[in-house]
């Protein structure tokens, strides 16, 4: 019975500590909740548990928005197939961490009794890993439930352990830690994020995980409620290399390199496509542009003219260059004649966006348009038929000639004529990224004219789109639409225009894009869809 | 308490009389519609899709004649050994309405919600084996499972409506682990116990459910039904760990395989060809043991990009690029690739087939519901939309007709499957597809 009541006293005591939540502050609104994907859900419990839990499960599939996955998370919901396999991936990383192996790390207290409940050790574990798992301290009465549980667990299997199991698991399976959870609360005349959604926005876009000690601390001392506070924490997730898995997973998202999980190519006419040269394709994408954007500051206009990139054995033999090195992978750098023009023609951008036996300019180019320009193309007309202008048994010989032939139909001209030519230009290269200059026996005429410039091949193309401002302009767009996890076709221009100036202004450097973003108003600025309800209530009384 | 086949009879066609004008299998249904085996153990009545992207070729697959004793036509050769045990729904209409012609997704949506799609890709309400499910499943392990062949989890017709749709498993051995790997339990062994470890699982899950409670911020409408789904889909954990806690209930004849290897789960037809059979057998083995009542099965996307090696173009280009053929009138490489989606499709029934309980088979306690995407997919043409069912949900439908649609909408085919999986539903359907009219001349 003592021994009951010192135990209550020490919870207590842990309670306490935990505080007033800026969530519960007055007129606090849920903006946004985020699903996480699997690469944030992946390095958040690497960054919390260590790296060498084994996380193992599907994931529910994003869907993409505006040409961003990420802005699919903020719409979509858990299933009952993903929750499924949520519980279980909670239970198995909960196991993990309280193994007998993992527990000297990880557990932070040493029970009374390693068969007998102690609250207060169980309390100090769940405060911890709770406060890590949800981006903010927990509630005393989320904190209650999982001490509670834990105890009982305890009882139920003679082993504390065995309850502390039970107790992360039920945190791991939370809709706290499954969503990003953005709340905002008033100030001055709008809504703003609070200090723990201001954390994990950032610093999911700068290292794509959890929030470190040092963000939640500054969270907790109102830090991040101050330009000078965010500035510091800014320049400290920057300078770290995490930095280069942030934005790995944004030009992941923007590339829209994730297509490739599901590319297939015909075996018998491609038998060198194989999912380790997909894999190395996506590689070396991130690598080309990490590169340029993070660790040369360079212009990020050059991501569509560089002839530098990065090649392993796999894509040697695609690119047609000899391949005799002992590291795994090698920069090159192509010859004029390769006629290769920046990450435009490299074989990931060629192949995700072909069909498994064919080379399609109208998908090169519908996909292009959007990925760097913004520009999305309507979807054709319902009932064209093609069959006229498609058959390559008749006398329209290459696909040039097959898609012109589209132009006599206005109906089709209007978005053929948007998309094409850039598609139209990269037809020196088939279905699998490597060079050709026939096809079907005839010359391929790699010529094309859009928005009144005219210009020849994949080099020509990267060179439109190098001095075309609306790719700066579209970068800017997207990485602003990924940070806040919004539909890039719903985003105001004014909302992002000083970081877009400030990119110019610094020659296109991604961290001038980065820093100057991430610190402007706008960044953590919300409309909170309640409060939004209310004035327009209010307005039509 | 032991049951004889009198009691059976009276007891579930309610007298003598009635028993004399029902067809044999109907005696053996409960009061629920539940077929039951000799031993008096119940059989329940399962429900399954089968989707594949662009249609068929009209000249080619719709029967002459209406009614019984119609004429197989070429591209429904392939099911031919199931003719007796099928429907064929032609001249179905899918209106839209004010909606766009979503290619490729209007046709969907229309069949499997009886409403046509407001937006791209989305579902506009549950769909009709999420609907069937909630009646059906309920006590079952998984409220419904969906398999992907082409080995895109995307590649899932099953939904609650809205963005999100049930993830489908998209190889066999996804499939097999989520089906009969852990909590799995086998109804033919008869050391059975509970497992200790599920029932603290149930307590883990009961905390995370009560967190509904401990929400103490504001949200909007749409969060909010975020929210809820989330607390749903917990809830349908909890009934999952219930199941699994339970002596199952069932009367299996069946012997689950060791788990499949990995293998490449593609869109090229050869590996499609390896890989249904192998998903459709696990299908009908986790109806067959009660895991999951209702289990959706997808070919493809729904412009489908299947492919025969070599061919450059693959299914979807050649739907558009291909020319009629001046003599036949229809595409010919089209047409091959209609047969081979067929004869997929049979390959499933196959399975279902194959696997005995009571007096029949799974698939005559089964409806398969067989649909697509397009009528005529060169001009994403949605009137004609083809619609194959196969099973007669344990002798509720009357099987082995050719139903002449004559422009009405594809919803009726819906209703009429609802009405036969023993739902009390007067109306299935939105907009000018809302119909009241099941097809009255196959209800049993």
């Amino acid at each position: 019975m003592r021994k009951g009541i010192s135990v209550a006293i020490l919870t207590a005591g842990i309670l306490a500590g935990v505080g007033q939540l800026p969530a519960m502050a007055a007129g606090g609104e849920v903006v946004s909740m985020r699903r996480l994907t699997e690469q944030e859900y992946r390095n958040s419990i690497g960054d919390i548990f260590g790296k060498d839990i084994v996380v193992q499960g599907v994931f529910e599939p994003g869907k993409r928005i505006g040409g961003l996955i990420e802005a699919s998370a903020a719409i979509l919901s858990v299933t009952p197939v993903g929750f499924d396999s949520y519980s279980k991936m909670a239970d198995s990383i909960a196991v993990q961490a309280t193994s007998e192996k993992a527990r000297d790390r990880l557990i932070s207290c040493k029970p009374g009794s390693a068969s007998q409940p102690d609250d207060a050790c169980a309390a100090q574990t769940f405060n911890h890993y709770g406060r890590m798992l949800f981006r903010r301290p927990l509630t005393s009465d989320e904190l209650q439930s999982r001490v509670k549980l834990a105890a009982n667990m305890t009882k139920a299997s003679g082993s504390f352990y065995t309850g502390l199991r039970y107790g992360l698991a039920s945190l791991l399976q939370s809709s706290n830690f499954l969503f990003r959870v953005e709340v905002a609360v008033p100030r001055d005349n709008g809504y703003t994020l609070d200090a723990y959604s201001r954390a994990a926005r950032l610093s999911y876009l700068f290292w794509n995980t959890t929030p470190d000690a040092e963000l939640l601390k500054a969270a907790q001392t109102n830090a991040l409620d101050t330009s000078a506070g965010i500035a510091t924490q800014v320049d400290r997730l920057m300078a770290s290399p995490r930095l280069d898995t942030g934005m790995r997973a944004f030009f992941s998202d923007m590339l829209q390199l994730d297509n490739f999980d599901n590319v297939s190519k015909d075996s018998l006419l491609y038998p060198k496509w194989s999912v380790q040269l997909a894999a190395a394709a996506r590689e070396e994408t991130l690598r080309t542009a990490i590169t340029l954007a993070l660790h040369e500051n360079g212009d990020m206009r050059e991501l569509m003219t560089t002839p530098k990139t990065y090649i392993n054995r796999n894509l040697a033999a695609i690119y047609g260059v000899p391949f005799d090195f002992d590291a795994d992978w090698v920069p090159l750098t192509f010859t004029p004649q390769q006629g290769r023009s920046g990450i435009v023609t490299q074989i990931s951008m060629l192949s995700m966006f072909s069909h498994p036996g064919r080379s399609s300019p109208t998908e090169r180019g519908v996909a292009l348009m959007d990925i760097f320009l913004c520009e999305p193309t309507p979807t054709p007309p319902a009932n064209v038929d093609f069959s006229a202008v498609n058959n390559t048994d008749g006398p329209l010989k290459t696909v040039r000639e097959r898609l012109m032939a589209h132009a006599t139909n206005p109906a089709c001209a209007s978005c053929h004529t948007h998309s094409d030519p850039i598609g139209l230009s990269l037809e020196g290269f088939d279905t699998i990224g490597r060079p050709r200059s026939t096809e079907n026996g005839k010359l391929i005429d790699v010529s094309a004219t859009i928005q009144g410039k005219s210009f020849v091949g994949a080099q020509g193309l990267g060179r439109f789109l190098h001095d075309n401002p609306k790719y700066p302009a579209c970068v800017a767009r997207k990485l602003y639409s990924y940070a806040k996890g919004v539909d890039s076709e719903d985003v105001k221009a004014r909302e992002f225009k000083a970081a877009t100036k400030a990119f110019g202004d610094s020659g296109y450097r991604m961290r001038s894009l980065l820093k100057d973003m991430t610190q402007s108003d706008e960044f953590f600025h919300a409309e909170p869809p309640l409060a939004a309800a209310k004035t327009t209530k209010l307005a039509s009384q | 308490m032991k049951l004889d086949r009198r009691f059976l009879l009276r007891g579930t066609c309610q007298g003598a009389l009635a028993v004399m004008g029902l067809p044999f299998l109907d005696c053996f249904l409960d009061n629920k519609g539940q077929a039951l085996a000799a031993t008096g153990k119940r059989i329940p009545t399962r429900f399954n899709t089968f989707f594949y992207g662009l249609g068929l070729t009209k000249s080619l697959w719709v029967p002459k004649g209406a009614g019984r004793n119609y004429e197989t036509t070429e591209q429904l050769k392939p099911l031919e050994a199931f003719k007796q045990k099928m429907n064929v729904f032609s001249g179905s209409r899918v209106m839209i309405d004010d909606n766009p012609n979503f290619q490729h997704w209007s046709g969907v949506g229309a069949s499997a919600t009886g409403m046509s799609p407001s937006k791209n890709g989305q579902f506009d309400s549950k769909t009709i084996d999420q609907t069937i499910a909630d009646v059906i499943s309920r006590g079952a392990r998984f409220k419904s499972i969906a398999a992907a062949c082409a080995g895109d989890p995307k590649q899932s017709y099953s939904s609650l409506g809205g963005p999100n749709n049930l993830p489908a498993e998209a190889s066999p051995l996804s499939l097999y682990t989520r089906l009969f790997g852990s909590g799995f339990q086998d109804p033919s062994r008869t050391d059975w116990k509970p497992n200790p470890e599920i029932m603290l699982q149930q307590s883990v899950l009961s905390v995370v459910a009560e967190d509904r409670k401990r929400v103490t911020q504001r949200l909007g409408a749409s969060d909010q039904a975020r929210l809820d789904q989330y607390f749903t889909s917990v809830r349908e954990s909890e009934q999952q760990i219930a199941a699994e806690l339970k002596r199952p209930d069932i009367e299996a004849k069946v012997e689950i395989p060791t788990a499949p290897e990995e293998m490449t789960v593609n869109s090229a037809l050869p590996n499609m060809r390896k890989v249904l059979p192998l998903m459709a057998r696990l299908g009908a083995l986790a109806l067959a043991t009660d895991q999951t009542r209702v289990f959706n099965l997808s070919i493809s996307e729904p412009g489908s990009q299947m492919f025969v090696p070599g061919d450059p173009l693959g299914y979807h280009q050649s739907t558009h690029e291909e020319p009629l053929d001046p003599v036949l009138a229809y595409q010919p490489r089209v047409a091959r690739y209609n047969v081979y989606s067929m004869e997929l499709f049979a390959a499933f029934l196959k399975e279902l087939d194959a696997i005995q309980e009571g007096d029949g088979t799974l698939l005559d306690h089964s409806l398969v519901y067989g649909f697509t995407d397009v009528a005529f997919a060169k001009i994403h043409a949605l009137d004609g939309i083809p619609v194959l069912i196969a099973g007669s949900a344990s002798g509720r439908m009357k099987t082995g007709h050719h139903i002449v649609g004559e422009g009405s909408p594809v919803s009726r085919v819906g209703l009429t499957v609802q009405k036969a999986m023993g739902l009390s539903v007067d109306s299935w359907g939105g907009g000018s597809m809302e119909t009241k009219s099941p097809y009255t001349e196959l209800m049993a």
